[in-house]
């Protein structure tokens, strides 16, 4: 074994990133591990790498038992770790930042020539393609990439680490990546792997670990795997079909989505031609594995991001048109996905956070000046209706927890009177009993005759409140199931990318 | 409410950790410390007419640390004021020679062209930043020298005063703003500082739009989320900030020199940043802090009369506070690295 983790818990006060984690990687394989945003993986990475300390657990590198006191130390055990970040000198060569720190010297001066021949070298053999010579600052992010990992190799890494090694690249450099990784494993290296991408890990790795909340689910050989078990084993399998009651009449379509199209911060397309109708008192579901386009779709319905083709009609307005204002004039209410950057100001009070979007009208502003008596009773009172636990409307937000900070956000754009809500990972991070005053909340929208488009990533929520569910996958919308037909293997098939017209049994 | 304590005291220690440092300079210097803080004392409050001097070097502080305040409320980091009050000084002083108006009129006119030429001066930055993102901060520094220079030329080459030196003509007697008292050049430009910041303050307290700019300040993303046009508030906020940057050069103008002089208010623009960083971006706080400075100015005036250290003493000291007081934000915002990377992000 190259690597043996035994028992490692991380704690971060009262969360538990890592619980008991087993995991063991062979010499020469590569070794995916696959889980959600937030199951852990980073964490256990950064444990193997000597980043974090683990309060439990032991590792043991080529069957020996030892310390990673800090990186150096990993270093120095023939570890190496590409991390989401690069760390490069942007003025320096490509050769200069790969032997920074550790310099070939001649006569006590840095032997470039030495470190340019070193780098051309290694590059060429597991086929990186970088010219030593150039630099740093011109070069792609894929390019820079491959740099990180000349750094780790040059260090002597026998066993590899890349933290979403993808996330950066586009499907081309994504190939030649696995190209490099495969040169690796040929040469007796191994290599480590983390990912939320099912595609990717299908297609590259020899053996998976998926974790999920914190814990191991299971370790397998990924030849025995379909995609649809791996999108199960990382959604959870405990699907809770505690359904609610589902809409009895649904009113006109409030929001028609027509073949739209948006790019990601790559410039990558993310929204791939969606079209879907969502229509006054139903709540729409969104699925899909994290990443496949569901936070672009969100940010273009609400002005955030610009869409490149196509239309989102919100009563008789095209939203792909308007800036964020007009959007909310228009009616959107949003409950954004990264509740903490965009859902609040963490330092602001819960008066003031619950003021955002409504400062320009009445009865909390006139003629310009804002009547802080009035916003402050108002906060007051959604304090009180939305069970906000606080002790007061001057409560500085960040002194919430997450579940409040969502109640807050909730309180806020629930009363806005918008006919259209956009709902992203309401419950994400948010303890069970939040979950549960969220979810009622949602249905008393509903009843209320409002059109709700409702993003999770997590099932047994849509299969609760959606009346119907739409399964997004690579920025395509690959599918409609009923609420009341959801079962994982439909849906999970369609997260996977099967569209449920090749099924066999349909 | 704690977190206001926190934030003050924090300041208090950083200023206190300053003071020491500088107590051990001049320990070093071979003078003694105690002996000159009461010189600095004496120096800048010992009697009216210092205390009046104090105030005087107040002002101009004061009304560039108001225009600092403004951009940081914001989020936008104007080190350019300092070249917005001397093109603004320069603008009030040609109001105030080329033309002939009624008293009052003429004080107004040259003060609006001032707070003009600010605006205008630090409209390119805040152009460049709302259209291509540049840093603001570089561009409204380097702005300083074209601003300062530009000054000068004019001095020197277009309104040279005949057999004078490097001066404008004086200003007429109409523009000028009216001392206080008879034993001072202490003017109503104190007023304009104090009303100014008091105002600047209720305005981000009690309007729609104060808030706005206020959350583009602190959380940018969440601002942008709730509809208010972040880049759009930012050119905002940058043209107000280098209009009151302008305003201040004016009040030097009409209150003190009565004419535009080369060099004629070295460093006030970038003491006014340091007094609104010290005092948190709080424009009413900006008045305590604004009199520290002013003190240590005009204190520092008696300091080579009196002590064998040097005035320059002053100016390291300064930096020393300059130097705690970013450690101390660091330190305060380590669990809220997003917010302090923004404020301090040089």
């Amino acid at each position: 074994m190259a690597v043996e983790l035994t028992g490692i818990t991380k704690r971060f006060g009262a969360f538990i990133a890592n619980d008991g984690i087993d995991l063991a990687v062979r010499r020469g394989e590569i070794h995916a591990i696959i889980g959600e945003n937030g199951a852990g993986k980073t964490t256990l990475m950064n444990v193997l790498f000597g980043l974090l300390q683990p309060d439990e657990g032991s590792i043991r590198l080529n069957g020996e038992t030892i310390m990673v006191a800090d990186p150096a130390a990993a270093i120095k055990a023939g570890l190496g770790m590409v991390h989401q970040h690069f760390k490069l000198v942007p003025s320096l060569s490509v050769a200069d930042n790969v032997f920074l720190g550790m310099e070939i010297r001649r006569h006590g001066l840095i032997d470039h020539a030495a470190q340019i021949a070193r780098t051309r070298e290694l590059s060429k053999r597991f086929g990186l393609h970088v010219d030593p010579a150039e630099r740093v600052g011109l070069l792609s992010v894929g390019i820079e990439q491959r740099i990180e990992i000349l750094k780790v190799l040059v260090r002597g890494a026998r066993t590899i680490i890349l933290d979403e090694p993808t996330a950066v690249l586009t499907p081309q450099e994504s190939r030649e990546l696995f190209q490099t990784l495969r040169s690796f494993v040929a040469e007796g290296m191994t290599v480590i792997f983390i990912s939320h991408h099912l595609e990717e890990v299908m297609e590259v790795s020899d053996t998976v670990t998926v974790l999920r909340n914190g814990r191991k689910v299971a370790t397998r050989p990924t030849a025995e795997l379909s995609k649809d078990e791996l999108v199960r084993m990382m959604v959870g399998r405990e699907v809770s079909f505690d359904r609610r009651p589902r809409a009895q009449l649904h009113g006109d379509a409030v929001l028609e989505v027509k073949n739209l199209w948006s790019r990601d911060d790559r410039r990558l397309p993310a929204v791939r031609g969606a079209s879907f109708t969502v229509r006054a008192g139903e709540v729409v579901g969104i699925a899909g594995v994290a990443g496949n386009g569901q936070t672009e779709l969100a940010e273009v319905l609400s002005g955030l991001r610009p869409a490149s083709h196509g239309e989102a009609w919100l009563k008789g307005q095209d939203l792909t048109t308007l800036s964020p204002a007009a959007i909310r004039e228009a009616g959107l209410a949003h409950v954004p996905g990264d509740r903490m950057v965009r859902g609040v100001d963490r330092n602001a009070s819960i008066a003031a956070n619950t003021l955002m979007g409504r400062q320009h009208r009445a009865p909390w502003s006139r003629g310009g000046m804002l009547d802080w008596k009035a916003i402050a009773g108002n906060a007051g009172a959604l304090i009180k209706s939305f069970d906000i636990r606080a002790q007061g409307s001057g409560d500085p937000v960040k002194r919430l927890s997450g579940g409040n900070i969502q109640k807050v956000v909730l309180a806020r754009e629930f009363t806005n009177g918008a006919d259209f809500l956009l709902i992203d990972q309401p419950t994400r991070g948010v303890d069970i009993g939040a979950q549960e005053a969220i979810h009622d909340e949602i249905m008393r929208q509903r009843a209320a005759g409002r059109a709700i488009l409702l993003i999770s990533v997590q099932l047994d929520e849509l299969a609760a409140l959606a009346d119907r569910i739409l399964v997004m996958f690579n920025g395509r919308i690959m599918g409609e199931v009923a609420g009341d037909d959801a079962d994982e293997d439909r849906i999970g098939m369609m997260m996977a990318g099967v569209s449920p017209e090749l099924e066999p049994a349909r | 409410m704690s977190d206001r304590l926190r934030a003050v005291s924090g300041q208090v220690i950083a200023v206190g950790v300053a003071l020491l440092l500088g107590a051990i300079i001049i320990l070093l210097v071979g003078e003694s410390p105690v002996r000159v803080l009461m010189t600095l004392l004496r120096g800048a409050f010992g009697d009216q007419e210092k205390i009046a001097g104090t105030l005087l070097q107040t002002t101009p502080i004061l009304i560039c640390g108001v225009a600092a305040c403004i951009g940081l409320r914001g989020g936008m980091f104007n080190v350019g004021i300092e070249g917005q009050l001397f093109l603004g000084g320069f603008a009030a002083a040609w109001v105030g020679f080329t033309f002939s108006l009624p008293a009052g009129i003429h004080t107004l006119a040259a003060l609006s062209l001032a707070v003009v030429a600010g605006a205008a001066w630090v409209a390119i930055p805040a152009y460049f930043r709302a259209r291509y993102n540049t840093n603001e901060v570089v561009s409204t520094i380097l702005s300083n020298y074209i601003a300062i220079l530009l000054t000068s030329y004019f001095t020197i080459f277009l309104f040279k005063r005949p057999g004078g030196w490097s001066e404008t003509p004086p200003i007429l007697a109409t523009a000028y703003l009216p001392e206080i008292f008879s034993f001072s050049r202490l003017n109503w430009g104190l007023a304009i500082g104090l009303l100014l910041a008091v105002g600047v303050a209720l305005v981000f307290r009690y309007t729609s739009w104060g808030y706005g700019v206020t959350m583009v300040g602190s959380a940018p993303k969440f601002a942008e989320y709730g509809g208010v046009n972040v880049k759009r508030q930012g050119f905002i906020v940058l043209l107000l900030s280098g209009a009151v940057g302008g305003l201040a050069g004016g009040v030097e103008t009409l209150g003190v020199h009565h004419r535009f002089m080369e060099g004629f208010a070295p460093g006030f623009g970038f003491d006014g940043l340091i007094a609104a960083l010290l005092a948190n971006g709080s424009p009413v706080a900006t008045i305590v802090t604004a009199l520290f400075f002013g003190a240590l100015r005009s204190g520092s005036l008696l300091l080579e009369v009196d002590t064998s250290a040097s005035r320059e003493i002053i100016t390291v000291i300064q930096a020393l506070i300059i130097l705690s007081v970013s450690a101390q934000v660091l330190v305060r915002r380590r669990g809220d690295s997003q917010a302090g990377e923004r404020r301090w992000k040089f």
